[in-house]
């Protein structure tokens, strides 16, 4: 009865324009307050540990800082050259290569918004340019950037590791296989369509422009291999290297050194008054001044600004978590349920459920960090694998992303194209169904999820 | 949950509520208490970090938002050096030799060390008896040099890894699986039930059985919430946590054996020491005691090396 | 992201918001650096620095806690604004005044929160009352003695042990200095709140969430690469 006040407290609160961080926060004070005799203090101390206290959530900055060098310093570009050199001469092959370019940056991203606005600023004025409805590839693309968090690395994966204890680099095997076969049926799916209602296709510029954009995109495409070689090693060669947390740093430094130094698309060294590209000989103190560049400062303050705003969220949703742990919510939802009879199949439907509702109005990782450690408890004793449960969730909070009202990617895919949010809600609509049959496909089809991170990494131990 | 007028014990502590020593006695604290002092004292416990982890905790007792905890001793340095000894590397034979030694009245004087600072410690619960593993066999103190150890970050156990040549890598206890199994860190040290609880066996080439060090933990409250009890109901809490101990102690041994043998089953590999084998790792580590004498007492190490020698 | 800003036009203002968004910046970018050289020493010279790890999280929470202020003073944070589109002007005000409201209480509470958690850490007192601070709490114990696990104290260690702890010397950083973030950022953040009230009160603000703000984004997004 409590809790639903306290939930109803936090819907009323998001509904009048409340920021999110504080709707959740200011719930667990008052519910907090009033039902118990924990100090304001220790709010405060949940606010703070949020960040020093959870190692692993430092992940969240460094990948999107590593996205931000990756979309202002040319490397999303050179990845959709590539992608078009692939499969542009496909029917319908411009908005093919638009998901291909996705799954591509989102193998270097952790976020799903930001894959769209890389990939969409660039792939959406193309295809309209090649004649293809502006709706069609606002859908397109708005779908294909959900494939951000489902792809590794994955912020919500981070965050969902995070709020039950499970290994992070096991979640991000686990997305792998699923993260290829969403973007296989989102390619099928547009290549369906593309043939019934004959949409252009591109010209094949054969295989020396493969190679070509191949090279060109080298650099960026060198960070999944640095990634996974670090995060996984190399057998009989190397071990692994760093951790998935510092594996977003070394991506972070990475990224910003090939976008400054390589490919000089930003920094002391890139084309400006009309003067073309310098070189690192012609200008040797770039290699101090680049750290204090404008671009450099606005790139990092971005991801600053980026993470600031998660992270608020994040830790007030902690807060909640903390004010419904302190209260015993958790033993009395799963008490409910297991007395309620559930088995797998029939709470996997009401998790789905759940997350979908949940999806509509609130943040993924804010989400994730409440709900979470609510189901987790039930799952293990139902002999659900934490990994599948935690694949499903991702799923659930990619269809979160491309519905209304919240949905981060239907916001940032409405400014990409120009349109207004409910033209990009029906445009995304018949992919949203493909992304539907898919959820139903990983809930009900485990061996999606657990294969690559069991056969790599051995089965889960649950210490949790 | 709680009835109206009772007085709430929340007692948050790091581990599985089952399987593990501190987690099992956990719970049997809570069964009694809310048994026997039904409409006086409820206990709820939060186990696994729910509501706090063991860093968090110790500042939550001390702004009266949690009663009672159970963290390693390595966690109170701020509040008291003493309890270094007990990380100091073959200080004490066995677990029989560090039970002898906290329940002496040295043991039993430094529960009190942190008064001053507003803790008092109840009751020493032990773990067990640490072991090393590595992805490489460790026999001889030599093979441990120039590898990556995990170790908690205590001044004690960074010295003693320095001491072997071997690199202490401090890193959040859920990364440690991982980070073995992919060769980030290449060993670590802990106790067989640890080892079994968290699988550290199934990634490392094997355990070494040195007994080179104990991990323990203290049961603490504020002095000021032990203060504000109604002394009657404190006698009667202390009383049945005292018996929880002695019970929970006892039985140690038994899980630390079962827990040995399970990894034996699971196809996991331990490597036994002869006397010279492991006097060379003493050889090698116990010359760390002196840098930490003036923390912990010549003393209290005297004390201890008396009792070592009685078992 | 930015949605509406309060044009700073004094040099003050503009002064002000280049510290801001340095500060941020460049906190983001240590946490970064210290990571990646710890990676390579270890990897490399199979050494450590043992502070890095607990440094990078402290000054993760400095950049979130210093950046929520700045946050509420540029619009950026999000929020649900599908009912304050469709309503009428009237109550849409009604609606952002009561978040406005809700925003107040929120830093209000975690004001006082912020300070009775930071408080015995640095040698004062803690405030009485549950809700509302109704003076100061001369039972608060001294916690000056709690120091960060692994941070060496870089200077002026003797006059922090003669300041706050008694004259013991401190053998690593005490914890009232990363912790000082807290009633800081706390005390900003309200102050922020505190303005954008009145800014939707003086007419100057229509909400307390980012709303368009894939436009925004966008458009960032497209200087930057220009
Ligand atoms: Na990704
Ligand atoms: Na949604």
């Amino acid at each position: 009865m409590q809790v639903v006040l306290l939930f109803t407290m936090v819907m009323g609160l998001l509904l009048i324009g409340t920021p999110i961080a504080v709707a959740l926060g200011l719930s667990s004070i008052i519910f907090l307050l009033a039902f118990s005799d924990t100090s304001l203090a220790s709010v405060a101390q949940s606010l703070y540990q949020a960040m020093e206290g959870h190692y692993t959530l430092l992940a969240i900055p460094f990948f999107i800082l590593a996205s931000s060098f990756m979309s202002t310093g040319g490397v999303a570009k050179r990845i959709i050259r590539f992608s078009i050199a692939c499969v542009g001469h496909l029917r319908g092959g411009l908005a093919i290569a638009g998901v291909f370019a996705c799954m591509i940056f989102a193998a270097l991203s952790g976020s799903s918004p930001a894959t769209v606005v890389a990939i969409g600023t660039i792939v959406i004025a193309a295809m309209k340019q090649a004649g293809y409805t502006k709706e069609f590839a606002a859908g397109v693309i708005c779908n294909a950037g959900t494939l951000g968090i489902l792809i590794p690395p994955s912020i919500v994966m981070v965050v969902y590791a995070s709020a039950t204890d499970v290994s992070v680099g096991r979640m991000f095997l686990a997305g792998v296989i699923p993260g290829l076969l969403a973007g296989f049926m989102l390619m099928v799916t547009i290549y369906v369509m593309a043939i019934v209602r004959d949409m252009p296709k591109g010209e094949w510029r054969g295989f020396g422009e493969i190679g070509a954009s191949f090279l060109d995109a080298l650099w960026g495409l060198m960070l999944i291999v640095i990634i996974m070689v670090g995060i996984y090693g190399i057998p009989g060669l190397t071990g692994a290297i760093f951790t998935p947390t510092e594996a977003a740093a070394v991506a972070s430094v990475y990224a910003f050194v090939v976008a400054v130094f390589v490919y000089r698309d930003m920094g002391p060294l890139a084309a400006r008054d009309g003067q073309g590209r310098k070189s690192l000989l012609q200008r040797p103190q770039a290699l101090v001044t680049a750290l204090f560049h404008r671009d450099t400062r606005n790139t990092l303050l971005d991801a600053a600004r980026l993470t600031v705003m998660l992270m608020f969220i994040i830790a007030n949703a902690l807060i909640l978590k903390h004010v419904l742990t302190d209260e015993q919510i958790p033993q009395s939802i799963a008490r409910a349920m297991l007395d309620a009879g559930f088995g797998p199949i029939m709470f996997l439907v009401v998790v789905n459920v759940i997350l979908l509702i949940g999806g509509q109005f609130m943040e993924p990782s804010g989400l994730i960090v409440i709900v979470a450690p609510l189901v987790f408890p039930i799952a293990i004793q139902l002999g659900i694998d934490p990994i599948h449960l935690g694949i499903i969730m991702v799923v659930n909070m990619e269809i979160g992303m491309i519905t209304p009202p919240v949905g981060l990617n239907l916001f940032v895919t409405s400014g990409v194209a120009g349109m207004s949010m409910m033209a990009v809600v029906r445009a995304a609509l018949p992919f949203l169904a493909v992304l539907f049959v898919f959820l139903i496909i990983v809930t009900y089809v485990p061996w999606l999820s657990t294969w690559l991170p069991t056969s790599r990494m051995g089965p889960e131990i649950i210490t949790n | 949950s709680c009835e109206d007028g009772e007085i709430v014990v929340k007692f948050a502590h790091v581990v599985n509520a089952t399987g593990h020593p501190k987690g099992v006695a956990a719970d049997t604290l809570a069964g009694r208490v809310n048994d026997e002092m039904n409409g006086t004292m409820c206990m709820e416990v939060f186990p696994n970090s729910t509501l706090y982890d063991d860093d968090q905790v110790l500042e939550a007792m001390l702004q009266g938002d949690v009663q009672l905890a159970a963290p390693s001793l390595s966690k109170f340095e701020t509040f008291t050096k003493v309890f270094r000894i007990f990380d100091l590397p073959f200080m004490f034979k066995n677990v029989d030799a560090v039970d002898a030694f906290q329940t002496s009245e040295t043991g039993q004087a430094m529960k009190d060390s942190m008064q001053r600072r507003g803790l008092q410690g109840l009751q020493f619960w032990h773990n067990g008896m640490k072991q090393f593993s590595a992805n490489v066999p460790l026999v001889s103190p030599a093979d441990a040099q120039g590898l990556k150890f995990r170790v908690q970050p205590s001044d004690v156990l960074v010295a003693q890894m320095e001491a072997l040549g071997a690199s202490p890598q401090p890193m959040a206890f859920s990364e440690v699986y991982g980070a073995l199994q992919t060769g980030v860190v290449d060993g670590q040290e802990n106790t067989w039930s640890n080892i079994w609880g968290q699988k550290f066996f199934e990634v490392q080439d094997g355990t070494t059985e040195t007994n080179h060090g104990i991990i323990d933990y203290l049961v603490v409250a504020s002095v000021d919430w032990l203060d504000s009890l109604d002394p009657a109901v404190r006698d009667q809490f202390l009383t049945i946590l005292e018996e929880v101990t002695v019970a929970g102690n006892a039985a140690v041994g038994d899980l630390d054996a079962q827990a040995r043998q399970s990894i034996l089953d699971a196809g996991g590999v331990i490597r036994e020491l002869s006397d010279e084998e492991r006097q060379a790792w003493v050889d090698v580590m116990k010359p760390v005691w002196e840098q930490f004498e003036g923390d912990v007492g010549a003393d209290n190490i005297a004390a201890a090396q008396e009792i070592n020698a009685s078992m | 992201m930015s949605g509406q800003t309060d044009a700073a036009v004094s040099p003050l203002g503009r002064f002000v918001n280049a510290l801001e968004e340095m500060v941020i910046a460049y906190i983001l970018a240590a946490m970064t650096v210290i990571t990646f050289v710890n990676v390579v020493l270890r990897y490399v010279f199979n050494h450590t620095i043992l502070w890095g790890l607990e440094v990078t999280t402290i000054l993760f929470a400095w950049l979130v806690l210093l950046g929520i202020s700045y946050g509420f003073k540029r619009t950026a944070h999000l929020g649900v604004d599908a009912i304050l589109n469709i309503v009428g002007p009237g109550p849409k005000r009604v609606m952002v005044l009561l978040s406005a409201l809700a925003c107040l209480v929120y830093g209000g509470l975690l004001m006082k929160g912020a300070w009775d958690y930071w408080a015995p850490f640095a040698g004062y007192q803690r405030t009485e009352g549950r809700i509302i601070p109704t003076g100061f709490d001369d039972r608060t114990r001294d916690q000056a003695f709690y120091h960060t696990e692994q941070v060496p104290v870089p200077f002026g260690g003797e006059f922090l042990a003669e300041r706050f702890n008694m004259g013991e010397s401190y053998d690593k950083l005490p914890r009232f200095i990363p912790y000082f973030v807290l009633p800081f950022g706390v005390a900003l953040m309200l102050f922020r709140i505190i303005q954008a009230t009145i800014g939707v009160l003086a007419g100057r603000r229509d909400s307390l969430i980012v709303s368009h703000e894939a436009e925004d984004a966008v458009a960032e997004a497209r200087m930057a690469e220009n």
